[in-house]
């Protein structure tokens, strides 16, 4: 455990000296990222703007929702995004020997070492649309603070999953960039409230592929909205984290080393 | 006209022979046949619950007008998807620009018929696959009002992609590495192209400016005129005339591309950087 702690903290400490090396690129690319996720609530400002909206919701909720959703964005593409490029590159160019040989756990290794910090942009966007959002909804009491906090924490191990799956086709799919776009299509179903979406939905969102955790289900917690069978959508999200960690490490067992 | 017969030819030699690179890669065009169902799905939600139980006009679109415009904008992308502005970048980062220098042919000439090539896989295995579902399971009418002034308009929609991206990458020659302005301008163009929402939602001073910017020809102007009929700022206009000024833009952009062009070609020094 000690040895794993401190090769993440070299990962942070090489991704930290990048950074600071390549600075003026950080800070444009930084800044680039900022304005692309500070148009994020676009859409919803727009609908709001022109008298409509989304029924039993007010536009600060629903700002909310989004927001919640972009730092979980943010911190997912700080920590395991990296995992899923650096596996299909690995994989294309048959060199992931070189991570099988080293004496640490592959999976591991790949998500410290791709250590992002570049993505702290995304998370600090949302963390001001949050900020704004929270300071025009109701009060929130501190009980609703730690379901938020739980439920947030349980949103990042479905977007770990969800990265790690990525990851995982990339070994049967190689060389396909299109990966994370094409999940990235299902994860936009958590962008937003549930109840616009109808029932089959609803259910496949929450019990089957949770995206419903992300964002919906942490928002509800602070808005007091939080209903009992959205607790259980916890066991789905963490049996999916499961699943992609067992599926990411029956690919590695069947990788052969032929490139593509 | 042995000249034009000439350029025709090799048009078509090149086009064919990236249509056979991209096709080893089919799979990679055809995820386009899950994303574009999905992302239409989560409109259709967005919208049938904005325009709720009573179905009132949001400026001046109906609800079967917006999806049918979101359908429009997944399958116009499809048609006039571009990369010549990366394709440009890498070429003079590299220094490999320079073989193009050794050749009898434009490098933009060349750059357009590999965009031929590239689009005709897309029409086989992104076009036509989601237009068959927006069809027949999403039951969205999908044929245009006017089909000759909606291939028009497309076809103008797939120079205007074309001819903006060449110009960003032809920033290349200026500051080697142009990653950020390309970044810069594909969040402007995503939000000011009406791909995200219908540009009649916009502030009216943005929407009055938008007549004069590039973006709102490559997606909006030709999914209105899929609709059969063109608003912005207040301003209806028949479709001929839209479409007439979309060409007009497609000039003026083909002019500044070839303007840049010529001040470009002086800073080539074949190094790379």
């Amino acid at each position: 455990m000690k040895k794993y702690l401190k090769i993440y903290r070299e990962s942070m400490r090489v991704s930290a000296a990048s950074a600071t090396t390549y600075r003026a690129d950080f800070f444009l690319q930084s800044i680039i990222t900022l304005l692309s996720n500070i148009i994020f609530p676009l859409v919803t400002l727009l609908i709001y703007g022109a008298g409509a909206g989304f029924e039993g919701w007010t536009i600060y909720e629903v700002l909310l929702i989004q927001s919640i959703f972009t730092m979980s964005t943010g911190i997912s593409n700080m920590l395991f995004e990296g995992i899923v490029w650096s596996t299909m590159r690995h994989v294309q160019e048959g060199t992931l020997e070189i991570v099988l040989i080293k004496p640490v756990d592959c999976m591991f290794y790949l998500l410290s070492s791709t250590f992002n910090l570049g993505s702290i942009s995304v998370v600090l966007g949302g963390g001001i649309v949050f900020g704004i959002s929270f300071a025009n909804v109701e009060n929130t009491s501190f009980f609703m603070w730690i379901q938020f906090f739980v439920l947030f924490v349980i949103g990042l191990m479905v977007m770990l999953g969800m990265q790690l799956l990525m990851a995982a086709t990339s070994f049967k799919w190689v060389a396909n960039s299109r990966i994370p776009e094409m999940y990235g299509s299902i994860l936009k179903f958590g962008n937003y409230p549930q109840s616009i979406f109808n029932k089959g939905v609803v259910a496949f969102t929450s019990f089957i592929i949770p995206v419903g955790m992300i964002a919906f289900f942490p928002a509800t917690a602070l808005l007091g909205r939080l209903e009992w069978w959205m607790l259980i959508a916890i066991i789905p999200c963490i049996l999916f984290l499961v699943v992609g960690i067992g599926v990411y490490r029956y690919m590695v067992r069947l990788y052969e080393g032929v490139g593509g | 006209m042995i000249k034009v017969r000439h350029r025709l030819k090799v048009a078509k030699a090149v086009a064919l022979v990236t249509y056979k690179e991209w096709s080893a890669y089919r799979t990679h065009s055809m995820v386009s046949i899950i994303v574009g169902p999905l992302y239409f799905i989560i409109q259709y939600f967005i919208w049938t619950a904005v325009y709720g139980d009573n179905g009132a006009a949001l400026n001046g679109m109906e609800l079967e007008q917006m999806l049918r415009y979101f359908g429009a904008t997944a399958l116009i992308g499809y048609l006039t998807m571009d990369f010549a502005d990366w394709n440009l970048q890498m070429l003079v980062r590299t220094g490999k620009f320079l073989t193009f220098q050794l050749r009898p042919i434009h490098h933009r000439f060349f750059a357009f018929s590999q965009k031929l090539g590239h689009r005709v896989l897309g029409f086989l295995v992104e076009f036509l696959p989601c237009i068959l579902i927006f069809q027949f399971v999403f039951k969205i009418d999908m044929v245009p009002q006017y089909i000759g002034w909606t291939l028009l308009s497309i076809f103008f929609a797939f120079l205007m992609n074309f001819y903006i991206n060449y110009c960003i990458g032809l920033s290349a020659f200026w500051l080697v590495q142009s990653n950020g302005i390309r970044s810069v301008f594909q969040a402007l163009s995503s939000v000011l192209s009406g791909a995200l929402i219908p540009l009649v939602f916009f502030p009216e001073f943005l929407q009055k400016l938008l007549f004069f910017l590039p973006f709102q020809y490559t997606t909006y102007v030709p999914s209105m005129v899929f609709s059969g009929s063109y608003t912005l700022a207040g301003i209806s206009m028949d479709i001929d005339k839209i479409v007439m000024i979309q060409g007009v833009a497609v000039l003026l952009t083909m002019a500044l591309s070839e303007f840049m062009y010529r001040r470009a070609i002086h800073r080539f020094n074949a190094v790379g950087g």
